[in-house]
């Protein structure tokens, strides 16, 4: 089945269904071409809708709110103005990109069903903007006398354009919005998106800041359906308020959310079902309300992933199929060499300067102080609430110290956001794997090298050589890191399947994907079985000898004997102990701080 | 008697307990000791239902209870005291007894009962209007100990009573474990992470690591090797004498 | 002085319907941390039943009556379909959509059996035309009587869970599930229950939001949800008198915008409201940041 809908998304496929429709528009009835018109112009909705709520994980139950400033402003822009389609149409999706960008200022601060209030009410007040806002959008008569295709009224440098014409460029601006669209969301820009989507503190350690991420978000979500609805507005040549109500809001989430969010190939389903239902079954139109009542209340139970889920497609979150895989690249390197001179000391690393840590008058950090060597692995360990991911939180940003200081090399990193600090080269992991669950395992490690790439977000979309060649740097290294960690064999492998080491292993392949400089390991051992404990300590051994300082905090302490000979001991926020293993196992302030004061009992 | 067969208890793909098996007889308290994600916490959870396990069973004195919802194992004479101290924090101390008493059957009267708890712990008594949240961390504990044994049931488990207090609290807590236990021929389970403490308490121990059983013993026993061997469990290698 | 008055009096009432939403939705949320999506069309479906029992001849009392019921009946039904099955899925998105689609459904339904026009809503309590006179100025007696029986359906739903029995359950669920298990409590009784008295409690708003503008259609379901919500997000999500604060406060601002500016600069207003206290203070005034207590 996925074969078959791999060869139906196969790009040479869709290009000759694209030429072929271009050239029976003008041969079929009239009323064919504009539902064409629509199913496209739904096509944009539901990509728009995806890339928000999809894919960025921010839920919008009023979308139809950036449809309807897309369709006023190009309606307006051009009875008013006089501009040409291609002008006001582009326009009218920037300013509804606008918008989007307003939009996320209060939104991006609110999660959960907050954000989902606060897109509900967006969506009404535009709606009743567009209802009481007379002198601009004519109030609840609307807008009309809109040029458009279906009155043929639209003309474009003198030029009168047809039903079939206007599909024509419909359908080819479809196509270059797609393309577009499709590079950019297979980009690291895409995949940095989506680690917001799963974990908004994970994306900040792979070096993506949540806040501007979606800000682009909102910002691309809406010019999407700004643009739809610039089309729009041509293509029915009258516009009310009514249009672009709730149930409008409604139908472009159902539409996603039926195709599969997440799924490009999705959307492009679910559009051609919810344009086609209405008109094809009475009955579903009759009960329009109902049906979708029913849809949504059942979707996530009875379609989890959407039609795409049940053809078994997937979007690749990278570009490995588009580049034909890595090809003969140069033999690839994982790691950066680092500090190759071990002899010249330039001083430790990470200086960890008397910092302090209190919550609310809680002290879990207590003057602590350490250095981190390059090329030297530590183990940090203690009991249970001793301080040992208080540590960590605070050198990767989490959480801003108290007081102290920490220095990086020479520059005082401490209460930096998380993201600058992943971007400067320190790279955490967390006890729990935060991988994205419906990636596969070279998507997800992929999304570690984030803070690497170059190329912006124009040379992504357009797929320039400059991006190629950087794509396909990246996969190399992902290549390498796979084959120390022993995981090329699941490269395709979804990584939510997969069991919890292999997990595990590729989590902290990924942290290696961003070539860091400092490495935090929080608990990696934690369930792992004999063999992916050996991995584990191959890969961590491999950072060490590329120069990477790492901190490993652990509760194995055969794992950790494995691979160690520096262990910091903690308890109750301090450090007590700091040296060799054996030294650890004899030193009685340790063993007290494990086990408690031995006392002499009397039978 | 308390009874746990060959359970495994599992989160997503995490397996915390795999095939352990223990006993716990009244009259006796038994501790389980081990270091930090060893399986102690996950052990009670499985036994008062919070969490489902896997497979494996659990008997009150013979009485399979593996199918039966939290609230009907309380309502049998299960009491589970979870870790971290938690309590209602934003009602008074007089509100979470109140609470306590209330779902489940017993003999005597709240009054009656609640009047014990206060002679017992005269502190919860002063502040029996205070919101459970301002308390200190021993009077916290105090206040769980009481509302978990308001009914006096048969079984009680206790999740780390002592962590985070002064020792002259914890000696405190300890002697009403004891205390309690020796009462009514009871069973009662403490869990503890510091081995030394909760074997000044407990007349039998069980020694969890990754998981699963690695020494059991009564006290006697696990004394003998000294806290070093222990030491083994918690910090690997072949421990230091 | 005597619009002023007017317009005080008629805030003052429909805020404490707001208020009394607001109670409902909370309720849902406490027990399960789920908001009702499809709160506000519950209402709507309570105030229609009561208006088209009434117009085919039916006892005003009994058709009151069967449209509680029914409200608490599609708040059970609602859990077991809605809910339920969501509550595995990690995050919210989930339980908001399946209750919006259940919202969506009693609104595509009530449309599909009643037609889309307004229908005006009986007498209930008095007669529309009955009025008293109150420093100056005429106040229907409708005003006065439905913002008594919500602050005292608020202040009894306050009592209750203070004091009696399963007001403790509700308060110990939705402070810590685990705990409350543990302590004997059927937790899943006092889930269902929550979402029963939810019913009610939306059931009885509609008839009382509706007695006061006259008129039930479709779609005044969504419109008084998001009022709602941002009554409650106001005073706090966690608190019954930060609803009544809330909901008061909301409904005087709104009628005076209304009758002073416009009515569509009323819709505005709560709207505007909503994105401003979500923006500065998300625990609202009553609230405490991110914890929810009862």
């Amino acid at each position: 089945m996925s074969k078959l809908v791999d060869l139906i998304t196969n790009t040479w496929t869709l290009a000759v269904l694209c030429v072929v429709l271009a050239l029976a528009a003008g041969f079929v009835e009239t009323g064919t071409v504009q539902m064409w018109s629509f199913v496209a112009i739904n096509i944009l909705l539901a990509q728009s809708i995806n890339l928000l709520t999809g894919i960025t994980g921010q839920i919008s139950l009023g979308h139809a709110g950036f449809f309807a400033i897309g369709a006023y402003a190009s309606a307006l822009l051009m009875k008013g103005a006089g501009l040409p389609l291609p002008v006001s149409v582009v326009v009218a999706a920037a300013i509804s990109a606008g918008a989007g960008y307003l939009l996320s200022i209060p939104a991006g601060r609110v999660r959960e069903f907050y954000l989902a209030m606060m897109s509900l009410a967006f969506g009404l007040i535009v709606y009743e903007l567009a209802r009481e806002w007379r002198g601009l959008t004519g109030g609840v008569m609307g807008v009309r006398g809109v040029p458009s295709a279906q009155i043929g009224t639209l003309s474009l440098f003198g030029w009168v354009l047809d039903s079939a014409w206007y599909f024509r460029i419909l359908l080819l601006s479809l196509i270059g919005t797609m393309i577009a669209f499709r590079n950019f969301v297979k980009s690291h820009y895409g995949r940095a998106f989506y680690a917001v989507h799963v974990s908004e503190i994970a994306a900040g350690t792979l070096g993506v800041s949540q806040a501007a991420t979606k800000r682009a978000a909102y910002a691309l979500s809406g010019g999407i359906a700004g643009l739809a609805g610039g089309f729009y507005a041509h293509l029915v040549g009258y516009l009310t308020p009514e249009s672009f109500g709730l149930m409008r809001s409604v139908e472009i989430l159902v539409m996603s959310i039926v195709g599969g969010l997440g799924s490009l190939t999705g959307q492009v389903l679910g559009a051609i079902v919810f344009t086609y239902l209405p008109q094809r079954l009475q009955a579903f139109s009759d009960y329009q309300f109902m049906a979708y009542g029913l849809i949504l209340i059942f979707v996530f139970t009875l379609l989890p992933n959407g039609l795409a889920g049940l053809l078994k497609t997937r979007t690749r979150y990278s570009k490995f199929d588009q580049l034909g895989g890595i090809g003969k690249a140069s033999p690839a390197v994982a790691l950066t060499q680092r500090h190759s001179d071990k002899a010249a000391s330039h001083g430790p690393l990470i200086r960890v300067e008397q910092v302090t840590m209190e919550f609310s008058g809680l002290r879990a950090l207590s003057g602590v102080s350490l250095d981190l060597q390059p090329s030297c692995i530590t183990a940090l360990v203690g009991p249970n609430g001793s301080g040992k991911s208080t540590l960590v939180n605070v050198i990767s940003g989490l959480y801003k110290p108290t007081s102290g200081r920490i220095l990086f090399k020479g520059k005082d990193i401490g209460g930096q956001p998380s993201h600058r600090i992943a971007a400067a080269g320190i790279t955490r992991t967390f006890q729990d794997p935060r991988n994205v669950p419906s990636f596969t395992v070279r998507e997800n490690i992929l999304m570690g090298a984030n803070r690497l790439y170059v190329h912006g977000p124009l040379a992504a979309a357009l797929n320039t050589p400059h991006a190629k060649a950087e794509e396909r740097e990246m996969l190399g290294r992902v290549e390498a890191l796979m084959a120390t960690a022993g995981l090329t064999h699941h490269a395709e492998d979804i990584i939510g399947d997969l069991p919890y080491g292999i997990q595990r292993l590729a989590e902290v392949a990924r942290a290696l994907a961003s070539d860091p400089e400092l490495l935090l390991l929080d608990e990696p051992a934690a369930g792992l079985s004999e063999h992916e404990a050996e991995r584990l300590v191959q890969l961590i051994r491999m950072a060490a000898d590329h120069g990477v300082a790492v901190l490993v905090i652990d509760h194995h302490m055969d794992f950790l004997a494995r691979l160690v000979n520096d262990v910091v001991v903690f308890e109750a926020g301090e450090v007590i102990y700091r040296g060799d293993m054996d030294g650890m196992r004899s030193n009685q302030a340790v063993i007290e701080a494990y086990l408690g004061k031995e006392e002499v009992s009397h039978a | 008697m308390l009874e746990v067969r060959d359970l495994n208890v599992a989160y997503g793909a995490v397996e915390a307990i795999r095939g352990l098996s223990l006993v716990a007889h009244p009259g006796h308290i038994t501790a389980l000791i081990g270091a930090n994600g060893a399986g102690k916490s996950s052990l009670m959870r499985a036994i008062s239902g919070i969490t489902r396990p896997r497979a494996g069973q659990i008997l009150l004195d013979g009485r399979d209870i593996t199918r039966l919802e939290p609230h009907q194992r309380a309502r049998l004479g299960l009491a589970h005291a979870m870790e971290g101290r938690r309590i209602l924090h934003q009602h008074t101390v007089e509100e979470n007894l109140i609470t306590a008493w209330h779902f489940r059957k017993a003999a005597g009267s709240y009054h009656a009962a609640r009047d014990a708890v206060y002679a017992h712990f005269p502190i919860l008594g002063e502040r029996s209007h205070a919101k459970a949240g301002t308390l200190s961390g021993g009077q916290q504990q105090m206040l769980i100990l009481s509302m978990a044994t308001l009914h006096k049931p048969r079984f009680v488990m206790l999740d780390e009573p002592s962590l985070g207090l002064a020792p002259i609290i914890v000696s405190q807590i300890f002697e009403f474990i004891k205390g309690y236990c020796g009462e009514g021929e009871r069973v009662v389970l403490v869990s503890e992470q510091m081995a030394s403490l909760a074997l000044k308490v407990a007349d039998f121990g069980y020694v969890l690591k990754h998981g699963k059983v690695v020494f059991e013993g009564d006290r006697e026993h696990l004394c003998a090797g000294g806290l070093a061997d222990l030491s083994g469990a918690y910090l690997g290698g072949t421990g230091a004498h | 002085m005597d619009f002023l008055i007017q317009m005080i009096a008629s805030g003052l009432s429909v805020g404490a319907v707001y208020a009394l939403v607001g109670l409902g939705l909370n309720l849902t949320f406490w027990t399960t941390r789920v908001l009702n999506f499809g709160q506000g069309s519950v209402l709507m479906a309570g105030a229609m039943i009561t208006a088209v029992l009434v117009a085919r001849g039916c006892n005003v009392f009994l058709a009151v009556a069967l449209s509680l019921v029914v409200s608490a009946l599609i708040l059970w039904v609602i859990e077991f379909v809605g809910v339920r099955p969501m509550l595995r899925i990690r995050g919210s998105m989930g339980w908001v959509v399946s209750t919006l689609g259940a919202g969506i459904f009693l609104q595509g339904s009530a449309s599909w059996l009643f037609g889309t026009q307004a229908v005006a809503f009986p007498d209930v309590l008095f007669k529309s035309s009955d009025t008293i006179e109150l420093l100056g100025a005429y106040i229907s007696v409708q005003y006065i009587a439905v913002f008594v029986i919500s602050v005292v359906i608020v202040g009894l739903m306050e009592l209750f869970l203070r004091r009696s029995t399963w007001g403790y359950g509700v308060r110990a669920v939705a402070h810590d599930r685990e705990l409350a298990a543990l302590m004997g409590i059927p937790v899943r009784r006092v889930v269902v229950g929550s979402f029963l008295v939810s019913g009610l409690l939306a059931g009885a708003a509609g008839v009382l939001v509706a007695q006061v503008s006259g008129t039930v259609d479709p779609n005044f379901g969504l419109h008084l949800l998001i009022l709602s919500f941002v009554a409650t997000v106001v005073g706090g999500m966690g608190s019954a008198v930060g609803s009544l604060v809330g909901g008061l406060t909301l409904g005087v601002i709104e009628k005076l915008v209304g009758g002073y500016v416009s009515p569509a600069a009323a819709e505005m207003v709560a709207f505007v409201l909503l994105v401003a206290v979500l923006t500065i203070r998300p625990q609202g005034l009553f609230g405490k940041a991110d914890t929810v207590k009862v």
